[in-house]
């Protein structure tokens, strides 16, 4: 069985109104890695995901999760 | 002057001239820190694979160069001058890159997701390298390589490979789903 990392990371931010530009500015990242994120091809460190979740005002639970298929 | 000191010196003139002409291309980028990091992030994306290619083209120089005549003066430079090539992407690979630029758009620019790009291209490069130093091994037992032809193909099938995979990740990284 394997596992896969869930996010709700592009809802949060439209329902903000920001650009993955915005957002990657908040935490200090390229927005390279915001979209890569958002599109499941990376998988954040625990650091990134609390920043994330700082910036989008959620927790990391909130925001990520994971799926078993 | 020996032709493989004349090849050295070109290979740093031309590392020297590349460092001014990306120096005076970012004179004109304006903006915050984040955006200089993306457009310099996407530059590089860009650059990788065409990088690699120029690599391995003159890695063909040498293996042009038949063993059984002598070698070219020209052919010697551009020998030396690959070896600078080498260096220079080598410190590109395990360094953040882009020296010429403040710290915090270096910091920028080598975020989460570039490191994780950059380690797994390593990684393949290694594993390649390893691959081309087996296959060199076996063709020794059938015909007699050189030192500096194992380590040529070692060297171009590591870096080579590495750039390669480096610029496909990144690029793929820009991609929206």
């Amino acid at each position: 069985m394997s596992e896969r990392l869930d996010n709700r990371l592009k809802e949060r931010r439209t329902e903000l109104g920001l650009t993955q530009a915005e957002l990657a500015e908040r935490v200090g990242v390229t927005r390279k890695t915001v979209n890569t994120v958002e599109n499941g091809v990376f998988v954040p460190s625990t650091i990134l995901a609390l920043k994330l979740g700082k910036a989008l005002d959620r927790t990391v639970e909130d925001l990520f999760s994971v799926i078993e298929e | 002057m020996n032709a493989y000191l004349a090849g050295v010196l070109v290979g740093i003139g031309a590392v020297l001239l590349g460092a001014a002409i990306a120096k005076f291309r970012s004179r004109h980028l304006m903006g915050s820190n984040a955006e200089k990091a993306e457009v310099l992030s996407k530059r590089r994306a860009r650059m990788l694979p065409p990088l690699a290619a120029i690599f391995l083209a003159q890695q063909a120089s040498y293996f042009s160069t038949s063993s059984i005549t002598a070698p070219r003066t020209v052919d010697t430079v551009k020998i030396s001058a690959w070896l600078i090539l080498s260096i220079v992407l080598l410190a590109a690979l395990a360094t953040k890159g882009f020296w010429f630029h403040s710290k915090e758009v270096r910091d920028l620019i080598d975020d989460e997701n570039t490191r994780a790009n950059r380690s797994q291209a390593m990684r393949t490069g290694f594993l390649f390298a390893m691959g081309a130093g087996i296959c060199v091994y076996v063709v020794t037992m059938f015909e007699p390589v050189t030192a500096k032809e194992a380590i040529h193909i070692m060297m171009s099938a590591g870096i080579g490979t590495a750039l390669i995979q480096w610029g496909f990740l990144e690029r793929r990284a820009y991609q929206d789903v």
